[in-house]
């Protein structure tokens, strides 16, 4: 079977529409439970009513940044996925894993800053004067949770441009092997990163939510939230380095 | 041709096992870690002791992760 353009189109529409679809996914969710729960502590403090849209705001934006990711890697696979034509065989393996990576890897830190916005509305509309430092846990909180997104976005750049080509004398069961090889390595962080993303978030926002309760205990409660987060993320850091193992070894 | 077919189930083997086998230790560590973090913020007094708790839960949840790791280093070097 000869390589035609046409087949490698379709790996990478089939991995821009997994890039961008799976990785919005959690991040519209996440951001319709911050906005929600900001919409109902407006109902208990009207006044924080300034201070509320500008958290819920910066809440949202982090959030977001997942499905940024996927869209860019989208718009790469799209534009740009057929710019190698050297890459042979192989090339069928990373476009597809290369969004399936970000897609999957963004679904849990989406999940994650969500809850850690919607937390940090609610601990807002208990305790409006409590607010910047509500605010600075949160954002802690959620940059922790998206470093899994960046773990994926970092293994879909890898996936796409650092790849090696196909050799000319690669036989069909070789080649088969490598791109199982690439879809695993998307696999692994795609889901590696779900848990350590849900869970920081969980750990930041009972944090942001603790703290509007009991200011006096920040100092405390924040070493507990980076020590439990850290935790947590070693699981990811597996996923990572098995996903490197996959797309050098 | 069939040694190589096996390789590739092993290594898509090899990224299915790290990267399901990673959801439940990061989710439950994390849900650890928030219990912790609200039971230290109601008494403070008990923290060093809910601290101790939260790392030995952890740890014991985080033993999945560390099977799915060797399983999937298995995968990759041996098979």
């Amino acid at each position: 079977m000869i390589l035609s353009a046409s087949i490698l189109n379709v790996a990478a529409y089939l991995g821009a529409a997994i890039a961008t679809g799976v990785a919005s996914l959690s991040a519209g969710i996440g951001e319709g439970q911050t906005a929600g729960e900001a919409s109902f502590a407006l109902m208990r403090q009207p006044k924080a009513g300034d201070g509320l849209l500008r958290t819920m705001l910066i809440s949202q934006a982090v959030t977001e940044t997942g499905a940024i990711f996927g869209l860019v890697v989208s718009l790469l696979l799209i534009f740009s996925g057929l710019d190698n034509p050297e890459a042979g065989w192989y090339r069928l393996g990373t476009l597809m894993a290369a969004g399936l990576a970000i897609g999957l890897g963004s679904v849990g830190p989406g999940f994650g800053s969500g809850y850690t916005g919607a937390q940090a509305c609610k601990s807002i509309g208990r305790m409006p004067d409590q607010q910047n430092k509500i605010t600075t846990t949160m954002l802690i909180g959620q940059a922790l949770a998206q470093t899994d997104a960046i773990f994926a976005l970092v293994v879909s750049l890898l996936l796409l441009y650092s790849t090696p080509n196909t050799p000319a004398d690669a036989s069909v069961g070789h080649i088969i092997m490598r791109i199982c090889g690439y879809l695993g390595a998307a696999l692994s962080i795609g889901f590696g990163t779900f848990g350590p993303g849900i869970g920081i978030g969980y750990v930041a926002g009972r944090s942001t939510d603790m703290l509007g309760r009991y200011s006096a205990q920040s100092s405390t409660i924040t070493r507990t939230m980076f020590l439990g987060a850290a935790v947590s993320e070693s699981t990811a850091i597996y996923a990572l380095v098995v996903s490197f193992l996959l797309i050098f070894i | 041709m069939e040694q190589y077919i096996a390789k590739a189930a092993a290594l898509l083997g090899a990224g299915i096992a790290m990267g399901i086998g990673a959801l439940g230790p990061g989710l439950g560590e994390g849900f650890v870690a928030g219990k912790a973090c609200e039971g230290i913020a109601r008494s403070p007094e008990h923290a060093s002791l809910i601290t101790r708790t939260m790392l030995i839960g952890q740890a014991v949840s985080e033993s999945t992760g560390i099977y799915s790791l060797v399983v999937a280093l298995l995968l990759i070097f041996t098979t």
